[in-house]
């Protein structure tokens, strides 16, 4: 039947919508189970703290139950519940009230009076051998640091876009903002979070 | 028409370029800026490397503890089950 089973023959996310609000609790558990790996992982990185990350999972889909009646399909469910998730999220960030120590600004890119790149091209391409110049747990940690640091402005874009991987086109819906809004955001994000890494490299003896 | 793209101004425009959405004729003067400038093609590979060397250190797995009972913690909120 089109439109209740994808591709590979599951029921879609908008199926199991409808069947969840007419009642059929295993339609909604199978949402849940499909999902929240990835809402963990977006509340995780979102909110930066694992507790909070917890919580928000939970409200999250305690929403998502309660709310599903007013599921009108005019979007995809799973823009619908990142949209839920990342709300609830974001207010539980805000509810904790941490604020980061230094804001990334200071890594941004920089040019000489010319508007020529200010660093020579082996500097300029240092990011890509992090890698291999930190160790992975090292990087871990200084990384989610950065992004936890980066403006509000800038994060919740960035996450969506280049972290889960969602178009500029559902970013934007989810988040409610033009495409362009996100693709500026997100490269703010970029450019200041390139900065901190080449910023890690120059810092290592 | 044909713009003056120097590094600073290209940077600007840079994810408008990698996601395709530069009109055409900035698009070439983009190409035609970064083909010459060693720092722009430098500058742009770490910018695009940049997304997944952070994606990979965000990595977090959801427990599987933390799964089990978040299904237990729904349906103890639900309640009983309805109809």
């Amino acid at each position: 039947m089109e439109g209740v089973l994808d591709r590979v023959g599951d029921p879609t996310d908008e199926s199991l919508a409808a069947r969840a609000v007419a009642g059929d609790e295993s339609a909604f558990e199978t949402l849940v189970t499909r999902y929240q790996s990835r809402i963990y992982r977006l509340a995780r990185r979102i909110t930066g703290h694992d507790g909070d990350a917890q919580d928000a999972l939970q409200e999250t889909f305690m929403q998502v139950y309660r709310k599903m009646a007013s599921f009108r399909g005019d979007s995809r469910f799973s823009t619908w519940l990142y949209r839920v998730a990342t709300n609830t999220a974001l207010m539980q960030r805000r509810s904790r009230g941490r604020r980061p120590a230094e804001s990334l600004e200071a890594f941004t890119a920089r040019f000489d009076d010319e508007g020529r790149h200010a660093e020579e091209a082996a500097v300029l391409a240092v990011p890509c051998h992090i890698e291999q110049t930190l160790d992975r747990k090292a990087l871990g940690e200084k990384v989610r640091s950065a992004v936890d640091r980066l403006p509000d402005l800038y994060r919740e874009a960035f996450i969506l876009r280049d972290l889960d991987e969602l178009e500029t086109a559902r970013v934007a819906e989810i988040l409610d903002l033009e495409p362009a809004t996100v693709r500026q955001r997100v490269h703010r994000a970029r450019v200041l979070l390139r900065g901190y890494l080449a910023s890690l490299a120059e810092a290592r003896p | 028409m044909t713009h003056n793209v120097a590094c600073a101004s290209g940077v600007e425009l840079l994810m408008d370029y990698l996601e395709g959405v530069l009109p055409a004729d900035l698009k070439a003067d983009v190409d035609e800026h970064v083909t010459a400038c060693e720092r722009c093609t430098a500058f742009i590979a770490s910018y695009r490397e940049t997304p997944r060397i952070v994606r990979e250190a965000t990595e977090f797995e959801l427990p599987k503890e933390l799964g089990d009972s978040l299904m237990a913690f729904l349906r103890a909120k639900r309640g009983p089950p309805r109809g």
